[in-house]
């Protein structure tokens, strides 16, 4: 009998605890370091977007002590944790916890399309030369790879792009306006293989993508092996695009170097969307700004309390 | 004449010979499964110990089964897995959540089975039979939504800062909730199952109701009692979801503080399953024998103590 008064008594006592709360936002309390599983794209982008790249697939030089949690979850673990940190994709961000700006901007999807807000990256594509397609010059899997890429800058794809998490660049052009101009895409292609390839980043995007597309385009069939997008350039354009792995359209998710630019013409590569990311902390934090210098220091452990975080 | 009888029974005799055979069958396929899953799982399982796993080369088991981090060095890069600590952080919570759930559900199985009137009895037991059919997704839900915030402020309030309420605490509650039911079903099936006359000898024999609920019910139902807690461990061990939910996922360091994060075998292997890959992916089903193995050896030592406790016999 006394176990069951016991237990009662503890679980009321746990339920007055919660009905109070302190409103003091304590500086000296410990930094609480959210972050996504090394598996996940949005770390990688965060972490090589603070200048901490080898803590993308390493939780080993991250600061001792973090929580891993996935997206939705960090964004509601800063719903009660005061004293956390986290980052979420900025498509998920809404008004429960406080979007850090980062280097004095705003995070917002205007200030990423005008290319301000600095945490984030692009995404990327790039396809072979002309005439350098499996089949030769004006192949079909060439005219469907054009045609892939004049989807690409439709609203169409950007509401799909949008729904995969990522930020589609501004456009008003409609897939039914253009379509005419590829008459490929009225054919029967199902007998067609169309190799995608590049950053696994994007993977889920390039998807969606070629998932919508093969149905406006005679159900050609879409082949993807996302390998990292430093494959992007090399199995379209570089030293193994004409082994076995060799594609017809990589993603990259950070810009090409000038390297890989090289031998390439503008016409083959373009940008496909933005990937922004945003640090989070609790709505009573009173940072509102953050650099990429302090969010590294956060995640590496040198900052442990919110006092030790330059305010600006 | 004759000839007119015998064929009808001896029809039926091969409709018997037939269904035997169709029922023999279906129970062989049933029980295989057991030898396929336990067979793909040690088979994907063993392969990141013998194999050089695409380069990146075979994963030291020794290493794996002591270690204290559970992975040094880059994913997809690095064979330096280890579950050591994750193994005893496993059984710690399960030990802590026994510690709440196992008085809590006995207790309430003695109220339901002996005290209670029939009419309260018969609701308590369809509440308790309805929270033992609830998804344990639900119980994530609710610790991810209510548990953890439940436990950052109450950690406040006490002067210790939590991480957000993800901690040991948060999966002993939400694990203690999980296995109530399990433990008070089976255990009110024991104490209704003690023969009455060892209660009324009890209570001739001048002893209050109290005491003969408590000194003999009780140890009259030990085996039945000790069963309960058996599937109770069963079912907090093998518990994945609910608990990846409100654990926090510690991926270095024992730690056996209760406010801290905490990680179970169970949830290290689901999480970020889905975008994993080569050896990262392969590596889970080694986790999963090592889970498969814990669990069958806390089942043989508990039914060893059930053996050499519960003397007393049920009916």
């Amino acid at each position: 009998m006394k176990k069951i008064l016991f237990v009662f008594a503890l679980l009321l006592t746990m339920f007055v605890a919660a009905c109070q709360k302190s409103d003091e936002f304590n500086l000296d309390a410990k930094i609480t370091v959210y972050t996504r599983d090394t598996t996940s794209g949005t770390r990688d982008g965060f972490m090589s977007g603070i200048g901490f790249s080898e803590a993308a697939k390493n939780d080993s030089v991250l600061v001792t002590g973090f929580v891993i949690r996935d997206n939705t979850a960090i964004l509601n673990a800063m719903t009660i944790d005061e004293y956390g940190v986290g980052y979420i994709s900025l498509s998920s961000l809404n008004d429960t916890v406080k979007g850090l700006h980062f280097n004095g901007v705003e995070p917002t999807e205007a200030n990423v399309i005008n290319n301000t807000y600095q945490l984030k990256r692009p995404f990327m594509w790039m396809i072979r030369a002309d005439g350098d397609f499996p089949g030769g010059a004006n192949s079909p899997v060439e005219q469907l790879v054009k045609a892939f890429v004049a989807f690409l800058g439709t609203s169409d794809a950007a509401d799909i792009i949008n729904n995969a998490g990522a930020i589609a660049l501004p456009t008003s052009v409609t897939w039914d306006s253009i379509k005419n101009q590829h008459p490929i895409t009225q054919q029967n292609n199902s007998g067609v293989t169309v190799r995608f390839g590049g950053s696994d980043s994007i993977q889920k995007v390039a998807e969606a993508l070629t998932q919508a597309f093969t149905a406006k385009a005679g159900n050609f069939v879409a082949e993807h092996d996302h390998t990292g997008s430093g494959d992007a350039w090399k199995r379209t354009n570089g030293d193994t695009k004409d082994q076995t792995v060799g594609k017809d359209v990589g993603f990259s998710s950070r810009p090409f170097t000038t390297t890989e630019s090289a031998n390439v013409t503008s016409s083959q590569t373009g940008q496909l969307s933005w990937d922004a990311i945003v640090a989070i902390v609790h709505l009573s934090n009173p940072i509102s700004n953050i650099t990429a210098d302090s969010l590294k220091k956060i995640y590496n452990g040198t900052y442990g309390t919110w006092a030790d975080v330059p305010q600006s | 004449m004759q000839n007119v009888i015998k064929k009808p029974i001896q029809r039926n005799k091969a409709t018997d010979l037939l269904v035997h055979q169709i029922l023999k069958g279906l129970a062989i396929l049933a029980a295989s499964f057991i030898f396929v899953i336990a067979g793909v799982i040690l088979i994907k399982g063993l392969t990141p110990f013998i194999t050089n796993n695409g380069g990146i080369g075979s994963v030291n088991a020794w290493k794996f089964l002591t270690g204290n981090t559970w992975l040094i060095g880059d994913t997809f890069a690095s064979n330096l897995y280890s579950v050591g600590f994750i193994i005893i952080q496993t059984l710690y919570v399960v030990s802590l959540s026994l510690l709440i759930s196992f008085p809590v559900g006995v207790l309430t199985a003695l109220f339901i089975a002996k005290i209670a009137p029939k009419k309260i009895a018969e609701f308590l037991r369809t509440v308790i039979e309805i929270l033992a059919s609830i998804p344990s997704i639900i119980y994530g839900l609710f610790g991810a939504g209510f548990i953890l915030k439940l436990v950052y402020d109450f950690s406040a309030i006490l002067g210790y800062q939590s991480k957000g309420g993800n901690s040991v605490l948060s999966t002993v509650i939400i694990l203690a909730l999980m296995t109530i039911p399990t433990i008070t079903t089976i255990s009110e099936v024991a104490i209704r199952s003690v023969d009455k006359s060892l209660i009324e000898g009890s209570l001739a024999l001048g002893a209050t109701e109290t005491q003969t609920h408590f000194k003999v019910v009780l140890s009259a139902a030990k085996s039945g009692i000790f069963t309960s807690a058996i599937l109770g461990v069963g079912r907090a061990l093998g518990e994945a979801t609910a608990v990846s939910l409100v654990a926090g996922s510690r991926r270095s360091g024992l730690s056996f503080d209760i406010l801290d994060t905490t990680s179970t075998l169970t949830t290290t292997m689901l999480e970020g399953m889905k975008d994993s890959a080569g050896l990262d992916y392969d590596i889970r089903f080694s986790v999963g024998i090592v889970l498969m193995a814990v669990i069958l050896i806390v089942n043989f030592t508990l039914n060893y103590i059930k053996k050499k406790v519960g003397q007393v016999d049920v009916k």
